[in-house]
């Protein structure tokens, strides 16, 4: 069984992030080169906190200044520094108790890629990162001794929104029942798995039948037309989020192929409008030549006939299929 | 042995917009939960556990809120669960509550669900990220052209609801849309969105959030508060696709009412019933749901609508809140399907309170409509039907 592709996922969104009133001015601080603290009862809380983590109760915003200076409570290293880390070399992180603070902050300290430089007890110093944005990252720690002198330009308005790339990326192999899927619409052939129990036919098959709690495997696996029926289509009105290439209003259906028991879901139709669609009308799929298909948008979760491998979908002319004949299919 | 009788003894809400730019999630979370306590007479000391749900964490890109939100919700040392079942969670949610009551195993237990749609985008994790992605009004559009086929319901009927909870909306301080000017022109000229479905009959997208606290009898006695009882719930799903599936009527939302229903001895809902919050996110699913959970006989549930009945002040009034046509924090939605109807048999839904209601139900579904949470309330620990 030829090894398509890996599927490399990446779930990835630039989420805003409202500050409020005690994270807001911490942020800001942050900015403009300085650390507060929150006040709780005789207590000082940095990083500060909304609430009392001890009676729940709300606390009124009451912040101070505290470090730039502070101990190292506690540590550890990290050896090999990712992309998303605030050095290129290795470096601590450490719980901070800064000069004025009850609580300890954890954040990063640079001693420049030595990890006999850190220690329980050691002392550091805030520093600030060039470009600074109202956030966590705008600071970082250096033993006091390697500290320099800083001349911090506050920036003007309040910080009360912020944003961030948050994502999740996945790397893993096509199942095997997807890749053969993926692998039958390169050579033109739709792929679909047989239930052995019911005699019903999916498209594309899951690995197993929900239906009848059952495994199909490569045995169970038929070829089935590419001729078949439209139960269900709608307009999209491409909604403009983070990622989105479309821009245009497009069709998109769902097609009972001859032969299956399961519609195709999410079928993109380009070339006919709404109005020309109809539940009941039949559908030929007309394949790219055999070099042009790609499959290189299926994944395990996503895709199903991607219009990568075809070049539209055609009328066949034949009389609609009553509607009454489609009522179990009608996603 | 009996299930230890539950009771909904305070309500918090927060007020529902486009964006609360003014609070964290926490603070937003957290101003549900003191309201609720406040209503409830109580204060942290007094809840045993809490139950915490919210739609997918992709919405905002906060994973495990459970954790971030412990100081927020008073949960430092206390047991805390989290509840999933897309659009649906908030009734399912609830619904996990008073389990907890239920089994004895604690007297007085915070629940408490929430969305915060501004920070993050519905459509695009919906979509799993992608490009091209269909939403939720793509996907249910197709189904609600069937029922219309099937029902032969005139095309006015999704107009209707929309201006019917818009209405009602106007009535409740908290609701994210007020929109006085509302009218059948208004819907029937707004933007088609996935015919048959205009701009207007569609939800918002809302942040906000909702709490309750609940507690067994012993507790309502001592509280004071006027309870209402929790006197049935039921959870139902099936699959998303299989064949055979009926999307417009799923099997799995008629089981989830059947047993409602039947747990109490409801034979006639319609008659039984004195109101309900039913999860209506886009016009059409007012009568389908009302045919879904068997209020109405196939193909009658439109009729109901068209003859405002549903209305306040009809004969079976839905959604007088303004319900999820009106505020939409996705996660919350459901919650507030459920405290509104508690609201109701309380006697404390204010401007929107329909006169003698003794008994109502809180709907939510979610996913592909295959999940499925409801609760019946009751003014009345045994009502007799």
């Amino acid at each position: 069984m030829p090894q398509l592709h890996d599927v490399d996922y990446t779930l990835e969104y630039p989420y805003t992030r409202t500050t409020g009133p005690v994270i807001g001015p911490f942020l800001t601080g942050l900015r403009d080169g300085r650390i507060l603290g929150q006040r709780c009862g005789d207590r000082v809380l940095c990083p500060p906190m909304e609430f009392d983590p001890d009676t729940f109760s709300t606390l009124e915003p009451d912040l101070v200044e505290v470090g730039p200076g502070g101990e190292v409570v506690n540590w550890t290293w990290v050896a090999e520094s990712s992309a998303k880390h605030p050095f290129d070399r290795p470096f601590g992180f450490a719980f901070i108790k800064l000069d004025g603070a009850d609580t300890a902050l954890v954040h990063a300290v640079d001693t420049g890629g030595d990890p006999e430089a850190m220690s329980t007890g050691m002392r550091v110093t805030a520093q600030y990162r060039e470009e600074r944005h109202g956030s966590i990252a705008d600071v970082y720690f250096v033993p006091e001794a390697d500290a320099a002198d800083q001349v911090i330009e506050p920036g003007e308005e309040p910080v009360t929104i912020t944003e961030h790339l948050i994502g999740l990326r996945l790397n893993e192999p096509l199942y095997p029942h997807r890749a053969r899927f993926a692998q039958g619409l390169l050579d033109g052939k739709i792929i679909g798995q047989r239930s052995p129990v019911t005699g019903k036919v999916y498209v594309p098959g899951r690995g197993y039948d929900n239906m009848s709690r059952v495994l199909l495997s490569e045995a169970d696996e038929v070829v089935v037309s590419d001729v078949g029926t439209v139960v269900a289509f709608t307009e999209l009105n491409p909604v403009q989020y983070y990622g989105q290439t479309e821009t245009e209003p497009y069709v998109r259906c769902s097609i009972l192929f001859d032969g299956t028991d399961q519609p195709v879901i999410g079928i993109d139709i380009r070339d006919m409008t709404v109005e020309e669609m109809r539940v009941g009308m039949r559908m030929r799929c007309i394949w790219r030549d055999p070099e042009d298909r790609s499959v290189e948008d299926i994944d395990n979760r996503f895709g199903n006939i991607p219009e990568s491998v075809y070049t539209r979908f055609e009328p066949t002319g034949e009389p609609d299929v009553p509607a009454d004949q489609l009522k179990e299919h009608s996603w | 042995m009996a299930a230890r009788p539950c009771a909904v003894l305070g309500i918090g809400q927060t007020k529902y917009k486009r964006r609360r730019d003014d609070v964290t999630l926490d603070g937003l979370v957290r101003e549900a939960v003191l309201r609720a306590l406040e209503d409830a007479g109580a204060t942290f000391d007094d809840i045993d556990a809490i139950v915490i749900g919210k739609a997918p964490d992709a919405l905002e890109g906060v994973m495990m809120p459970l954790l971030s939100l412990c100081d927020a919700l008073g949960a430092i040392g206390k047991p805390i669960h989290r509840v999933h079942t897309a659009g649906s969670v908030g009734a399912s949610t609830s619904i996990s509550a008073v389990n907890l009551v239920e089994s004895g195993m604690y007297d007085t237990v915070l629940t408490v669900a929430y969305e915060k749609q501004s920070e993050g985008n519905a459509t695009w994790a919906l979509s799993g990220g992608k490009s091209g992605g269909q939403g939720a009004g793509g996907t249910f559009a197709p189904w609600i052209r069937n029922y219309i086929a099937r029902s032969k319901a005139p095309e006015h009927i999704g107009w209707m609801v929309a201006v019917k909870d818009r209405l009602n909306a106007l009535k409740n301080e908290y609701a994210h849309l007020h929109l006085p000017d509302i009218s059948i022109e208004k819907v029937r000229e707004s933007p088609m969105l996935w015919d048959p479905l205009h701009f207007l009959e569609s939800c918002p997208s809302s942040d906000g959030a909702a709490a309750m606290v609940l507690g067994n009898d012993d507790i309502a006695k001592k509280s004071g508060r006027p309870p209402a009882w929790v006197i049935s719930h039921a959870k139902r799903t099936e699959f998303g696709q299989f064949p055979g599936r009926d999307t417009v009527r799923p099997q799995a939302g008629v089981e989830c009412s059947e047993a409602l229903y039947r747990k109490v001895g409801i034979t006639n809902p319609r008659e039984q019933i004195d109101c309900a919050e039913l999860y209506v996110p886009f016009s059409w699913y007012e009568p389908m749901w009302l045919e879904g959970h068997s209020i109405a006989e196939e193909g009658e549930g439109w009729k109901m609508t068209d003859a405002g009945d549903t209305e306040l002040g009809g004969s079976f009034p839905v959604n007088m809140s303004g319900g999820v046509l009106s505020s939409n924090p996705i996660g919350a939605s459901g919650m507030i399907r459920c405290l509104e109807a508690a609201n109701q048999v309380r006697g404390t839904a204010g401007e929107y309170q329909v006169p003698g209601a003794k008994i109502s139900i809180g709907h939510a579904y979610g996913g592909a409509a295959q999940y499925y949470a409801m609760w019946m309330v009751s003014s009345e620990l045994n009502p007799v039907f």
